[in-house]
């Protein structure tokens, strides 16, 4: 008798309310473990760029349609700006384009005169980098990155690695490239350094962004000849940007009795949140690769596959360490 | 009560994607509550027969590409969140409207903690106290839903 109870309940079926899956803890697990392995995939690999690039391809319409309202925003306030105000701004452009063209009729016999100079010293004559117009769309939506986002992409012919500036100075970098849009990382960013020479004395070294809209020198002795209000150029050794574009200026010097090195922020030039257009600079094609040994070669080729995530390989404790094990080898050899 | 279906779900989601890629900036950017997280909760609470951790994985991974950040941050954390939600699920039916906001200013803490330890993980510095703002017009917007979608599902009492 009690065994026929039991068939009957086996043949009862559980309620549908009750079917639910595996249970949330395990889904949980599950997904919190994808989660993971695709994080450790994404910052070590490249496989994932690919994705990212199509979905912010598919994304492209719904972005247009998110950036509208701004847009309309805009052109209204366009719209309804005074004539008086226009007429002033005519003024003052007409004036500053005068003052250009004496400035470039100078630069011109300056620049030929440079270059006659240089091949004279059989020294190599600079490129002037071909440039695209960019305009930034928005900022990142990282609030963690300094970035923006710029309505130029891989249609255009932009690459990653490119060097951004505005009529200021330097922006940053384009760190990636989407199909209509690419990414910006500014100067300021924690991740990208940049080779600067300072302007007064020609000393060269490489500035860090702080992630604070300030960058920093660091691992020079706290007797540099770095004043505050020094401007900084691009020194052009790195190949990425081209020399004597301005960077920052230095507005404080921090001597620290415990530090050997001197603590020295600075401020960049090029002032992101108040425009809107940029220049995208091409990349200089890589001559030198042909001249290099191949074995060379390849470290170079390795290089330029890590160089599009951020050409700031070296961070701070990196550097340090590079120094002392240089000096060790110096010192191995010297007793040797 | 109001009719829940799949297609207010995933309609709600694609407007919260969409009010995720408004261009945000300056101060705003700091304000931004987490529509994709705030959306999700809500309907995790509200109907889960229609959706699951991984339909919250899945809305967190969107968030991710859309933001640029490293793919998998916010899926792992809107996946702990929704468990979170979801444990406690069948009693939500009993709370009132504060200890409900309690219950969800909570899971959004949790999530904001959780993608803050990832931050640090990755090398960020800390980005100070402003960084849980969103919290404050997270529940806002939770209100809001609320507003237009109806309360969780509770007894009639006459």
């Amino acid at each position: 008798m009690l065994k026929g109870v039991h068939q009957k309940l086996e043949a009862q079926q559980t309620p549908a309310f009750f079917v639910r899956g595996p249970s949330p803890f395990s889904r949980m697990v599950f997904f919190c473990a994808l989660s993971i392995s695709i994080m450790a995939i994404d910052a070590r690999f490249n496989y994932l760029s690919q994705v990212r690039q199509a979905f912010i391809a598919a994304l492209h319409p719904l972005e247009v349609v998110a950036n509208a309202p701004s847009e309309w925003y805009r052109d209204v306030k366009k719209y309804f700006s005074a004539h008086n105000a226009l007429v002033q701004e005519n003024y003052a452009l007409k004036q500053q384009a005068f003052e250009h063209q004496i400035m470039l009729q100078r630069l011109s016999t300056i620049q030929a005169e440079n270059n006659h100079l240089r091949s004279l010293l059989n020294g190599n004559i600079p490129i002037q980098p071909k440039a695209v117009l960019g305009e930034i769309s928005h900022m990142g939506r990282d609030p963690f990155t300094h970035t923006v986002v710029v309505n130029r992409g891989s249609q255009h012919n932009i690459k990653a690695g490119q060097a951004v500036v505005d009529s200021k100075g330097v922006i940053g970098q384009v760190t990636r490239v989407y199909p209509f849009t690419s990414e910006v990382t500014l100067i300021t960013d924690k991740e990208l350094s940049i080779p600067i020479q300072i302007e007064r004395n020609q000393l060269r070294a490489i500035a860090f962004g702080e992630g604070n809209n300030t960058l920093d020198i660091p691992y020079l002795p706290t007797n540099v000849d770095i004043k505050v209000g020094d401007k900084m150029v691009t020194s052009g050794i790195d190949g990425v940007y081209p020399s004597g574009l301005a960077v920052a200026t230095v507005t404080k010097i921090q001597q620290n009795p415990e530090s050997p090195f001197a603590k020295i922020v600075s401020t960049p030039i090029a002032d992101v949140s108040n425009h809107l257009q940029l220049l995208l600079l091409e990349l200089p094609e890589a001559k030198e690769s042909e001249l290099i040994p191949p074995a060379a070669a390849e470290v170079v080729n390795h290089k330029k596959e890590d160089a599009p995530k951020k050409n700031a390989a070296p961070r701070k404790n990196g550097t340090a360490s590079k120094n002392i094990s240089s000096k060790n080898k110096a010192k191995t050899n010297a007793s040797h | 009560m109001r009719h829940t279906s799949l297609f207010s779900l995933y309609f709600t989601l694609l407007i919260a994607l969409l009010c995720q890629l408004f261009p945000w900036v300056g101060q705003g950017i700091i304000f931004r509550p987490d529509f994709m997280l705030v959306v999700i909760l809500y309907w995790l609470l509200r109907a889960p027969n229609l959706c699951n951790v991984g339909t919250a994985w899945f809305a967190g991974l969107l968030v991710d590409l859309a933001t640029g950040s490293l793919l998998g941050q916010h899926a792992l954390s809107f996946s702990v969140a929704a468990f979170i939600a979801l444990s406690y699920q069948r009693r939500l039916v009993l709370f009132n409207t504060w200890q409900l906001a309690g219950y969800v200013t909570a899971l959004l803490v949790i999530e904001r903690v959780v993608i803050l330890l990832l931050k640090l993980f990755e090398g960020n510095d800390n980005p100070g106290w402003h960084y849980f703002w969103p919290v404050i017009t997270g529940l806002l917007l939770w209100q809001f839903m609320i507003l237009m979608f109806g309360g969780l599902t509770r007894p009639k009492t006459n």
